[in-house]
């Protein structure tokens, strides 16, 4: 025997209550699709993507494809030098490039910086060093100081400032200000209460954003290697020129590993960091 | 129960002269207030919602500049107070807000030592290096609201009663002349309001600082404040002992009668 359901009881109506008509997005939804899709095609055509050449080439390709299919690994000790200097590179990038992002940031966020110029002198700053690619950055470093490991620390701590900048101002700008505001009441000066109030707040997302910038160094500073600035890339930059498609793909592999493992690591961290 | 040891002060008298305070936006704040706190009173700002209490206090310590009249803490004029002047003024006197405003992700005692930074180098400080003086008193601070124990827990794992003394704690631990409280047991439920109002009013007893209180809640008011400041859109509509308040005056500040949702504990026995 079991018991009837409980009878819903029907509340009573009160007139004076309008429920609102469902908002109709569709239409927006349609018009957002038929706007990306136009930018698509409109992309493709300006940049005379020709996929007849594919098969044009397509003899040529199969040859090279199945050398690259194919590492070489013997050829991985040679590699040893570039690949350290990969990973130096990021590592000397990223401690620079956090070491100066974390002042700027409190400079360039609403949140920790009363002065409405210096505000805007920063935070105009930071918005041409991150609107630079860190291949450009790359470029002209190699132009200016030649090539080598130095031109690919310039690019890849600039290219990181203007993350780390952006990241953690963005942190700042979002948390509650409540010790802030305890501790100026308390007659302490801006940058006293930043300093106790607010870096502990955001310590853990700095610490969280610094292994990510990491990450995304040992990938950066293996392409910026391509335009002569240090490591693997310059590696790559090399076999390439000589068609060592054998060399290359065990490059490739070696990045790709290197990369892998980061992202592990990066991901285990971050995750017990935001937690 | 100790007293913090070096020299406590004695409590500051507050004097509002004809304070006029108007928002960038247009708004009124306060029309007209003129009042006067001897050092060590403790008085409670009682109104509705909107009346002003918050603007009231806020611009004993400048966080609300005054746009007429002036206001006088201790020896500091508040109409001219800049810079170091008006820190000086804000490291004697200490706030306590409705929601606790602590730092939630560092440790009970690094946010009672916020209380001494006016008092700590910036080099000090940009370090976490706090002088030995200083975090002895910030745990005498601590002992004194009875949450010691908890110094070296981060301030995101206590309750909310808990964090509200921990914030009392720290604007001991400034060793001020003046408490200012906005509301302090809003946030709160009503056993741990009767906790958080006995250490303001021992506070105000042994150490004879002058504490300000903003309270919604009248019986809490006529309970704890010596006396009872009414305010009504921004103007001070009564100014005197809890005892002299009875209905008519309630009604003044409240525009009505005294409803239940007006005081804290039910049943409510009215005067
Ligand atoms: N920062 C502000 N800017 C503009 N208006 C404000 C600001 N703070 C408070 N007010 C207005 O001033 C009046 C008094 O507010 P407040 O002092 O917070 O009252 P209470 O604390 O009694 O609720 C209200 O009308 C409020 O809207
Ligand atoms: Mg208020």
């Amino acid at each position: 025997m079991s018991t009837p359901p409980v009878a819903v009881r029907p509340q009573p109506v009160q007139s004076v209550q309008v429920r609102p008509d469902k908002p109709r997005n569709g239409p927006k939804y349609a018009i957002a699709i038929v706007v990306l899709a136009g930018i698509t095609v409109w992309s493709a055509l300006a940049v005379e993507v020709d996929v007849a050449a594919l098969f044009r080439n397509a003899n040529n390709a199969s040859r090279t494809l199945i050398q690259l299919v194919q590492p070489d690994y013997s050829f991985i000790p040679q590699t040893m030098p570039a690949l350290m200097q990969t990973v130096q590179m990021a590592i000397i990038g990223t401690a620079i490039s956090i070491a100066v992002a974390l002042p700027l940031s409190f400079l360039a966020s609403r949140a920790t910086n009363p002065n409405k110029t210096l505000l805007a002198v920063v935070r105009f700053i930071m918005n041409v060093v991150r609107s630079v690619p860190d291949l450009l950055y790359a470029s002209i470093f190699v132009t200016v100081v030649g090539t080598g490991a130095l031109s690919g620390i310039m690019a890849i701590f600039l290219f990181d400032l203007g993350i780390m900048v952006k990241l953690i101002s963005e942190a700042l700008d979002g948390i509650d200000r409540g010790g802030q505001e305890a501790a100026r009441a308390a007659g302490a000066t801006w940058l006293k209460a930043n300093r106790s109030a607010m870096l502990p707040e955001i310590a853990p997302s700095y610490l969280s954003q610094s292994i990510y910038v990491l990450e995304l160094n040992i990938r950066a500073s293996a392409v910026i290697g391509l335009v002569g600035a240090g490591g693997l890339g310059m590696l790559i930059d090399k076999v390439r020129t000589f068609y060592q498609y054998h060399y290359l793909s065990t490059v490739i592999l070696e990045i790709l590993v290197l990369v892998v493992l980061l992202e592990l690591l990066s991901s285990f961290t971050r995750k017990r960091l935001l937690t | 129960m100790t007293a913090p040891t070096n020299g406590a002060r004695t409590g500051a008298a507050i004097v509002f002269d004809n304070v006029n305070v108007s928002y960038p936006n247009g708004v009124i704040g306060l029309q007209d207030v003129s009042l006067s706190i001897a050092p060590g009173e403790m008085v409670a700002v009682v109104g509705l919602s909107g009346a002003g209490k918050s603007t009231l206090v806020r611009t004993i310590n400048g966080l609300v500049p005054i746009t007429s009249g002036e206001i006088t803490v201790g020896e500091h004029r508040l109409s001219t107070a800049r810079g170091k002047e008006l820190r000086r003024l804000r490291s004697e006197v200490g706030m306590i807000f409705q929601s606790f405003n602590l730092a939630k992700r560092t440790t009970v005692l690094n946010n009672v030592l916020m209380g001494r930074l006016y008092y700590t180098s910036a080099f000090r400080s940009l370090l976490g290096w706090w002088k030995k003086d200083d975090v002895e008193l910030a745990m005498q601070s601590l002992e004194r609201v009875e949450i010691v124990n908890k110094a070296y827990t981060s301030a995101s794992e206590l309750s909310g009663g808990q964090q509200q003394r921990v914030a009392i704690a720290r604007t001991l631990s400034q060793r001020p002349r003046v408490i200012l409280a906005d509301e302090p047991t809003a946030s709160l439920d009503p056993p741990t309001s009767h906790v958080v109002m006995r250490d303001l009013q021992r506070i105000n007893s042994e150490l004879g600082i002058t504490v300000v209180v903003n309270l919604h809640f009248l019986d809490l008011a006529r309970r704890y404040g010596q006396r009872l400041i009414g305010l009504r859109d921004g103007r001070v509509v009564f100014d005197g002992p809890g005892a002299k308040a009875d209905e008519k005056v309630f009604e003044s500040i409240y525009g009505r009668s005294l409803t239940a949702e007006d005081v804290l504990d039910a049943p409510v026995v009215v005067p």
